[in-house]
């Protein structure tokens, strides 16, 4: 059973009273991240050292408290979302850039150290550290790792885990092993790439190892508008086929560029039913070549006007409005629920014509704004929670949106990760075969089922089903969602 | 040894499911390219994937291979070709997909292609007691449970038999050019900083060839940068990279791994067969035989916070500390329970 005031007390001694919180205020606070899910916790702490991570790992697991690793909340599937009497263990004061070293093309950072900072700290070394999710002002380092975050630039950079070299990793029984390395190779299983991603169910990530990227010596951002959806999505596709793969290739559709443009004033077509925004980069000829396949491509599907961003200025303000998509939308209605999933880039038109016909189907408002070079889809529903039963409508809408985008060869999440949200979901696509590995996996790095208990796998998908494992089971022993929490 | 040659993913789980209830130990062989990587081990039949060598699913608009883990490089890479496309891994043309893939095979263009473990999207594995799993999507971007396929890759066949992969693949650079310039580990530094982005600039102990790799027009500009930043001996268009490979005309090859920066300490007396791939801190070095030369590379590469395997002849993996070594010993006993998958074939004697 747990004890939460011994538990208290002793983290009060290892870090300090002013890093530990238990008043009803605070654990409300932390009782949820981004998502819809709401939870409850017994105590908050705040390491600012791996010393202290392992404090935290340490006395809860002599307590019997589950633990929650948590950045900067801004999680969108539940999976920093605290059940019954965890502590959260929130990285945010750990953010220290350690050691950067161009000559080595890597950089060791604090897990709380928010992306955008790193990408700024950055910048005059000629380097960048490439993933750049659109909450990049706000979520940290850690955070992205644990969801192997994407972002705007994944089509020609890769995701988190192609730019994450090492990582210095708290397991569950408070020891702490260096996973990866500075050298491009590294002895042993990739566990590495099994932590990138797996949503604070395998241990702490208290120091981050990133891999370096030169920024490229030119770059150039275009915008283009569409009369139809159809020849919009169809561009994406005309560009890939014609051996471009550009840095980034987004698109939004009508009701997100109206709320975007009032929002940013970037300069959008507002009487567009969908436009793009295309960045290649490169060596000036290479963007000079790119430029002119991706323009091609675009006339070829009748866009209606092409934009270049002449300076750094334009550019940031075409970026700005993509970036702000999200934010603007409250002016459609105080709530969204924001989807994530990967359908094959030439099914997009098909999918989004689907994702309306859904929307319209629950009487709901859609938009949409995404990673469409990467298939990767966010449609946001808006509503008001206020309404009775318009909560149901919007869950219902998003388990159809959910199985229309597996019925095409999708993925249940490109870039959210799976969390509470979606972990029902996971038969969907996976084999009860498939589960017990993974399930396993988790096992093998934590045996007891301490960290992070109900996220990912769902429940009922154990490791012993699977091999003949010995020894408790992390995701076997979780019991069904506690009263009191909702999704 | 006896051999079996199984045609179908049934007939992998039906030998790996009698192998365990036999205890009969497997050594799994694909194009046999990257074998002596590995340490040596005793094992009583070896399992073939050769067979299963079908292209699956291949839309060259999604830039996704699906293909049966025993299809040749070559011939995928032929497939690909005529979409004008690759996968981006440098391997020989014999070697089988799942087997660049066990061995975590390093391109000699890793400083622009990146690690083979990127571009495997999508994993389905035969585990040691005979269970099909499935990992990864057909999808470029994924976060939807735990990522098996990065555990198997690099995994020398010590976990499950990889029957078949979703790989990303990439549209084939429009011109390539390899230049030849003379000068070493410090002319390879010096351009790997004046180049723009350069596919690959690999030293050697007396010449860095610099791989440039993309638009016509962007070459030329690359090629100038090289040409003013060093002196070309040759241009070579169209050209295998490396030109080259003087250490694999050795007994023993070692695939040393260090921070980049340490390439030069690493080979400071090393013997004159090596190549090093500039800003990636991998360097292949070629000896005669495994003796006292192996233990001081080795031992100079553990020093410089890196590793050093054999791919080529005898001598193993090396004996570099394994972290989480119980999370290691876990892993293996759920997915080989019965221990038969090449034991003690990998690090840490698992």
């Amino acid at each position: 059973m747990a004890d939460v005031d011994a538990a208290q007390r002793a983290l009060e001694d290892a870090l300090g009273p002013s890093e530990v919180l238990s008043d009803p205020l605070s654990r409300a606070l932390y009782a949820r991240d981004a998502s819809m899910v709401e939870g409850a916790c017994a105590l908050v702490a705040f390491p600012r050292s791996l010393e202290d991570v392992v404090a935290c790992v340490r006395i809860a697991g002599e307590h019997g408290l589950p633990i929650v690793p948590r950045g900067s909340g801004t999680g969108l599937a539940g999976a920093s979302t605290p059940i019954a009497d965890a502590l959260v263990v929130v990285t945010s004061k750990m953010t220290r850039i350690l050691e950067v070293r161009p000559e080595d093309r890597l950089a060791w950072v604090e897990p709380g150290l928010p992306n955008l900072d790193l990408a700024t700290a950055l910048a005059p070394s000629g380097f960048t550290y490439a993933p750049d999710p659109s909450s990049q002002q706000t979520s940290s380092i850690g955070g992205n790792v644990n969801t192997n975050a994407g972002g705007l630039h994944c089509l020609a950079y890769g995701v988190t885990s192609n730019h994450v070299l090492a990582l210095d990793l708290v397991l569950p029984d408070a020891s702490v092993v260096r996973l990866g390395s500075e050298a491009p190779e590294a002895a042993g299983y990739d566990l590495r790439g099994v932590v990138i991603g797996s949503e604070g169910t395998v241990g702490i990530v208290a120091a981050v190892c990133v891999r370096l990227t030169p920024l490229p010596p030119d770059v150039r951002t275009m915008l283009f508008d569409f009369e139809t959806v159809e020849d919009c999505a169809a561009t994406v596709s005309a560009i890939i086929a014609s051996g471009v793969v550009p840095a980034a290739i987004e698109m939004m559709d009508h009701g997100i560029v109206v709320a975007a443009e009032s929002f940013a004033h970037a300069g959008y077509p507002t009487d567009a039913a969908a436009i793009l925004i295309v960045e290649v980069d490169g060596t000036p000829a290479s963007v000079r070549a790119q430029s002119e396949a991706v323009e091609r491509a675009a006339r070829e599907h009748r866009v209606r006007s092409v934009r270049v961003a002449r300076d750094e200025a334009e550019r940031g303000l075409i970026w700005k409005g993509r970036k702000s998509a999200f934010g603007a939308v409250a002016q459609i209605a105080p709530h969204y629920h924001l989807h994530d999933c990967v359908v094959p880039r030439s099914s997009l038109a098909r999918v989004l014509a689907g994702v309306y016909e859904i929307a319209a189907r629950h009487g709901l408002v859609v938009t949409n704004v995404f990673h469409a070079g990467d298939g990767n889809l966010h449609p946001l529903l808006s509503f008001d929670r206020r309404v009775p039963g318009t909560l149901e409508r919007v869950l219902r809408a998003s388990d159809e949106i959910v199985r229309l985008c597996i019925s095409v060869g999708g993925a249940l999440s490109g870039e959210h990760g799976i969390g509470l949200e979606k972990r029902e979901f996971m038969p969907l696509v996976f084999t009860d075969d498939d589960l017990a590995a993974q399930a396993c996996v988790r096992t093998a790095f934590d045996p007891d089922g301490r960290m992070n208990p109900h996220k990912v796998l769902p429940e009922g998908a154990r490791c012993g089903d699977f091999a003949m494992a010995r020894g408790a089971d992390a995701a076997g022993a979780a019991a069904s969602l506690p009263e009191g929490s909702w999704i | 040894m006896d051999l079996i040659h199984p045609h179908s993913k049934a007939d992998v789980l039906e030998v790996l499911r009698e192998a365990s209830r036999h205890r009969t130990r497997v050594l799994i062989v694909g194009g046999r390219t990257h074998m002596d990587k590995g340490n040596p081990c005793e094992t009583d039949v070896e399992l073939w994937t050769t067979m299963l060598d079908d292209l699956i699913a291949y839309e060259p608009a999604e830039m996704i291979a699906v293909v049966g883990a025993g299809m040749r490089v070559g011939d995928l890479q032929r497939a690909l070709a005529e979409a004008d496309q690759e996968w981006p891994v440098d391997a020989p043309p014999e070697a089988t997909v799942g087997g660049v893939i066990a061995a975590a095979a390093v391109s000699p263009r890793r400083l622009s292609v990146g690690a083979v473990r990127d571009s495997v999207l999508e994993v389905e594995l035969v585990t040691g007691d005979g269970r099909l799993v499935r990992s990864g999507a057909r999808t470029v971007k994924n976060v939807t449970g735990y990522d098996l396929h990065k555990l198997v890759t690099g995994s020398l066949g010590t976990l499950g038999v990889i029957v078949q992969v979703a790989l990303k693949v990439r549209p084939r650079p429009q011109a390539r050019r390899t230049v030849l310039a003379g000068g070493g580990l410090e002319t390879a530094a010096r351009l790997l900083e004046r180049v723009p982005l350069p596919a690959a600039v690999l030293a050697t102990p007396e010449t860095t060839e610099v791989r440039l790799e993309g638009w016509g027009e962007q070459v030329e500009e690359q090629t100038l940068a090289v040409a003013g930043s060093a002196s070309v001996i040759e241009l070579l268009d169209e050209a295998p990279f490396p030109l080259r490979r003087p250490w694999e005309e050795r007994a023993l090859v070692l695939e040393a791994a260090v921070p980049p920066s340490r390439l030069p300490e690493l080979l400071a007396e090393a013997p004159d067969a090596w190549g090093a791939l500039a800003g990636v801190g991998i360097a292949w070095v070629g000896l005669d035989a495994a003796d006292g030369e192996l233990a001081v590379v080795r031992e100079r590469a553990a020093r410089l916070g890196g590793i050093a395997p054999v791919v080529k002849g005898p001598g193993g993996l090396g004996d570099a500390p394994v972290p989480a070594m119980e999370v290691h010993r876990r892993l293996k006993a759920s997915f080989d329970p019965a221990g038969v998958l090449a034991p003690g074939r990998f690090w840490g004697g698992i």
